[in-house]
């Protein structure tokens, strides 16, 4: 008897609902998905559950009080809060370009926390007139 | 909030900053003597005062000889000498009271009758063709045409009354509630949140709670039956439905009118107010079925309005004197308190007291004139030219602000069209009022139908820059409103 | 009056507006502005730091703010005049635009218009929630800015009503800074976000989701302090008896959008009552000629890769329509209206004016498994496919041929869904 479990995909929109199983230690993924992407995702969310992390941080003499992060890879889920910590407890000064590493080897993930965004400093105002 | 207020003695200390305070206090404005205005809200008219129907009654619908009737008739004549004088803008748009039956004629008759003893002038009854010609959307037999009816924004008028008192130095405290009220053989002592004040006189215009302010000094001889109206907002892009107000022949039995249909004098249009008997006289929640109920009934008088026309909703409560059982009407009590000289209480002012508002402040104006001699002040600050938005000048006239301040070029509240210059001007308020409302009621930013969509996030940047505050210190509308609960990345030392 | 010519000007410069810019540079069109009521270009898509976008259109995901400054570099290497926190007024049918900005107010001449004026969300007086009027009440995109761009904290308790992707995307971040999400409330017996949206963003962290429920009062005297939630039946009526109170300082409104189309309306460009935006035809022009429409304003779009992908067409069209001698004189009298038939809510375009491939846009009233997606002219098929299943939140498109008989006859197409 193969125990089941459903789960359902993150990786695009569409969101495939798919079964999945143990055969004895292994994972087997018994159908649901629409894509390779999928099995993939069902093996890693059982046996290492990560999520993609968006945030901000805070920007000091910028035009915006924050600026929009995002980690270079899914983070492993029992550390989203830790990261979400050092994240939360960094500050940096404008100017800031867009895909900046921000921190690096984050909560030591071997992943880094990049800007998605340009802040540029307070005097420079209205770049579109 | 610190309120430095150095003076503490005053002639006269009004309590209550709605229409009827802010009136009285601009009537005395124009003597020399010092006032103060003791206010609990964060702004002026911030209860029953702003949530009504904003109608210029004209006295078709109080008895001949009361009260209600004599200061409506004259404050109704009052109305635009003071909206020139003051700057709020007024329409005399006019009210059919319409008709479906022949019952409901000799209804419109009967007011007619009321209307012509107590002096209103222009009643005419018409017929339902000539209302329809005036009115397309309005079906009717019959419907008695009320020319002297006007609106104004009860907010705008209260606002100006109260400012302009400000700048011919009446002390406005807002935040303040008074907690007791004592008589001394020369004087009153007042105690309130902002500490120990002095006066000679006392007004009691505190509204819902006048019998709490009679309460700590006398034994009230009366109760209060608080009535709640709901209202709803209609969007502008219907104004055109309607070019007067609609009302239908009054139900008998409550002593207020039915549902009405009331254009604003912002091109919106409001429907109510219900009259429902509640037991908590603050509670000025609508419910689902007051609402549904305004609505349907609207759509029975103009179907043409459609379900999704509303943008917002709001209750006052009628302070009354009368309970339900007794079918809940009664006059004005304007009176002297019996015991106790230099007291004067304002109990059950409901409709019509906006209009009324000037009138009584005359006649206060004359009460306390008995006991402190009022001399007449030389000059007085008038309101120097009406505070025009944006979206009321040309184009000339708007590309020449923007000349002299780019402000004037930012337009942060779109459905409005109100500029960041006029969002900084309403904060500049004389009374300093500093609430995230207190903008919206001086520039009507945020009042359009996308209620605050796009415009919170600039007037709270604004309110930011200009008051110094940080986020978590900016309020709604009340003293405890707090919009904020802080910074999502606080400041680390 | 700064008096200003111009060959395409598009109001609006998010996403759709940004790319409706780039195509109309890119087919020709010559002086092509952009004119932005925020500081900033890229409309909604700053404050949506969360990633997911452009996955269909670039193969990667990317955060909101990253999908914006692809667009907004390319609309600066096409040399595309952008002018931010500027406001429209009004235009009239000869397409002269009034603008203001802080430097004065703008009148602009203008061959062809594109609104991509996007939507505004739905308010508490939409479903006229009784109760009081207390602080702490948001819709979920003024609170997503207020958070995201501001560094605003709305509230510590929250409770979100709808569970569309902008209300379960919000209850994450909230609850990533710090903040007690107490529930989502949602009125159908579905929740009407993506899947992966409730997995990441409700399943994650244990938030409840109260499916078949709606808030049927608020109370607090001054701030919020509770709502009372309660169970709805199948005509979305409030069960008796089944009300829960819910202790909170704040509830977050995600109840949908309105396609923002008052400058349109003003102007007299028809409107489509089902999908709140403009009419238009297959070449996304309004029945104002000269001017067209796309995005958020005239459908509401599942993702912004479907909504760039159709308003680059609508710049190719407005392009086309900037550099022809003659106004085009469609003759209108000769064409099809499209009508959105049993099973479709609605259908874009609402007109056809020209025969050949046509691209439809449409949307199920209600799901249904395995059905069956019609065209039809009088009893004439054009185009009969199966779907493997429909929803009303995902939208439909195809491709179907229009011939030239059937655009002379001056019929109605009709679309369908039906389960055979």
């Amino acid at each position: 008897m193969i125990p089941e479990k459903e789960i359902t995909c993150i990786v695009c929109p569409i969101g495939c609902k798919i079964i999945i199983g143990k055969q004895g230690e292994r994972l087997v993924v018994l159908n649901g998905n629409k894509c390779k992407k999928g099995i993939e995702y069902a093996r890693n969310e059982v046996f290492d559950p990560r999520r993609m992390l968006t945030s901000s941080i805070r920007v000091k003499g910028g035009e915006w009080p924050l600026v929009s992060v995002k980690s270079t890879n899914p983070i492993p889920k029992d550390k989203i809060f830790t990261v979400l910590e050092e994240v939360q407890n960094t500050t940096i000064k404008a100017p800031v370009k867009s895909h900046q590493i921000i921190i690096k080897n984050v909560a030591n993930t071997g992943i880094d926390i990049i800007t998605t965004k340009t802040v540029h400093s307070l005097k420079k105002q209205g770049n579109f007139l | 909030m610190g309120i430095l207020c150095q003076m503490k003695n005053f002639q006269v200390a009004i309590i209550g900053g709605g229409v009827i305070g802010s009136a009285l206090a601009w009537e005395l404005s124009h003597y020399k003597i010092n006032v103060v205005v003791f206010e609990m809200g964060s702004d002026v008219a911030s209860a029953t005062s702003k949530a009504n129907s904003g109608v210029i009654h004209s006295g078709i619908n109080s008895p001949p000889s009361s009260l209600k009737a004599r200061f409506c008739v004259q404050g109704n004549r009052m109305f635009q000498l003071l909206a020139t004088e003051l700057g709020f803008p007024l329409k005399w748009i006019g009210k059919y009271v319409i008709a479906k039956n022949e019952d409901e004629i000799k209804e419109l008759e009967r007011l007619k009758k009321i209307g012509d003893l107590n002096n209103v002038a222009g009643l005419e009854i018409h017929d339902g063709l000539l209302v329809k010609r005036k009115e397309p959307n309005i079906s009717c037999i019959a419907g008695l045409w009320v020319p002297t009816a006007g609106i104004v924004a009860p907010y705008e008028y209260t606002i100006a009354l109260a400012e302009n008192a400000v700048e011919n130095d009446v002390r406005f405290l807002l935040e303040t509630k008074v907690f007791y009220l004592k008589k001394k053989p020369s004087h009153f002592v007042l105690g309130t949140n902002n500490g120990e004040f002095l006066a000679d006189v006392v007004v009691n215009a505190a509204g819902l709670n006048c019998r709490e302010i009679v309460s700590m000094i006398e034994t009230p001889d009366f109760q209060i039956y608080p009535c709640r109206g709901e209202y709803l907002v209609l969007d502008k892009t219907y104004s055109s439905l309607v070019q007067s107000m609609v009302y239908p022949v009054p139900i008998k039995d409550l002593g207020v009118l039915g549902v009405h249909i009331t254009p604003t004098i912002d091109g919106n249009i409001l429907l109510g107010p219900s009259a429902e008997f509640i037991d908590d006289f603050s509670d000025t929640s609508t419910t689902k079925e007051m609402m549904n109920l305004l609505l349907q009934e609207a759509r029975e008088i103009i179907p043409a309005i459609p379900k999704n026309a509303v943008i917002n909703a709001y209750a006052g409560i009628r302070c009354k004197l009368a309970s339900q059982k007794t079918g809940g009407w009664a006059d004005y009590r304007i009176e002297e308190s019996k015991h106790i000289p230099g007291l004067i209480h304002l109990l059950g002012i409901e409709s019509p007291g906006l209009t009324a508002a000037p009138a009584i402040a005359k006649e206060l104006t004359q009460m306390i004139s008995q006991w402190i001699d009022l001399k007449k002040k030389t000059h007085v600050r008038t309101q120097a030219v009406r505070r025009r938005g944006f979206s009321e000048m040309s184009p000339d006239e708007q590309s020449a602000l923007i000349q002299r301040d780019e402000r004037w070029g930012r337009i942060v509240c779109r459905c409005e069209q109100v500029t960041e210059a006029e969002v900084i001007d309403a904060l500049s308020n004389p009374l300093k009022a500093q609430t995230f409302s207190s903008v919206k009621y001086r520039c009507r930013a945020g009042m359009g139908r996308c209620q605050g969509g796009f415009c919170t996030q600039h007037i709270v940047r604004i309110m930011e820059q200009q008051l110094h505050m940080d986020a978590r210190q900016l309020k709604l509308k009340s003293p405890n409103s707090h919009l904020f609960t802080g910074q999502v990345r606080e400041e680390t030392q | 009056m700064i008096e200003q010519d111009a060959d395409v000007v598009v109001v609006g410069g998010g996403p759709a507006g940004l790319a409706a810019a780039v195509s109309a540079k890119q087919h020709g069109a010559n002086r092509v502005i952009v004119l932005d009521r925020n500081q900033w270009l890229g409309g909604i898509l700053p404050q949506c730091i969360h990633d997911g976008f452009g996955v269909e259109e670039f193969g990667i995901s990317m955060t909101g703010p990253e999908y914006a400054e692809r667009y907004i570099e390319m609309a600066q290497s096409q040399r595309i005049l952008c002018f931010a926190e500027t406001m429209v007024l009004r235009f009239n049918k000869a397409l002269e635009i009034i603008a203001v900005n802080k430097k004065g107010m703008y009148k602009l001449k203008t061959k062809a218009m594109i609104l991509a004026t996007g939507c505004r969300e739905k308010t508490r007086w939409q479903s006229m929630i009784p109760g009081s009027r207390p602080s702490g009440i948001y819709t979920a995109g003024v609170a997503q800015g207020l958070i995201n761009l501001y560094n605003i904290m709305p509230g510590k308790k929250i409770v979100i009503l709808g569970s569309g992707d902008v209300g379960l995307i919000i209850a994450r971040r909230l609850k990533f800074e710090g903040a007690h999400v107490m529930g989502v409330v949602e009125l159908l017996p579905y929740a009407s976000g993506l899947p992966r949206n409730i997995v990441q963003c409700l399943d994650d962290f244990d938030i409840p989701l109260y499916l078949n429920h709606t808030v049927t009062s608020i109370a607090g005297k001054e701030r919020l302090e509770k709502v009372t939630i309660q169970q709805v039946d199948d005509t979305m009526a409030p069960i008796p008896a089944t009300e829960m109170q819910i202790a909170c300082d704040t509830l977050l409104l995600s109840l949908g959008l309105i396609p923002e189309n008052e400058l349109a309306k003003t102007t007299g460009v028809e409107i489509d009552d089902y999908t709140g935006g403009p009419i238009v035809d297959e070449r996304l022009e309004t029945t104002i000629p000269g001017v067209f429409a796309c995005g958020n304003c005239l459908q509401v779009y599942d993702t912004v890769d479907m909504l760039s992908f159709d308003a680059k067409k609508t710049g190719k069209h407005a392009a086309e329509h900037s550099f022809k001698k003659q106004s085009i004189k469609q003759d209108r009298k000769k064409g099809l209206t499209v009508h959105a038939g049993d099973g479709v809510r609605y259908v874009v375009p609402q007109r056809i004016f020209t025969c050949g491939t046509v691209h439809f846009t449409l949307r199920a009233d209600t799901p249904r498994g395995i059905s069956i997606l019609r065209l039809t002219v009088g009893k004439k098929e054009l185009l009969k496919k199966k779907l493997l299943g429909v929803n009303p939140v995902s939208m439909i498109r195809i491709d179907a041929h229009i011939p030239t008989e059937i655009l002379t006859n001056n019929k109605q197409v009709e679309v369908t869904i039906s389960d055979t």
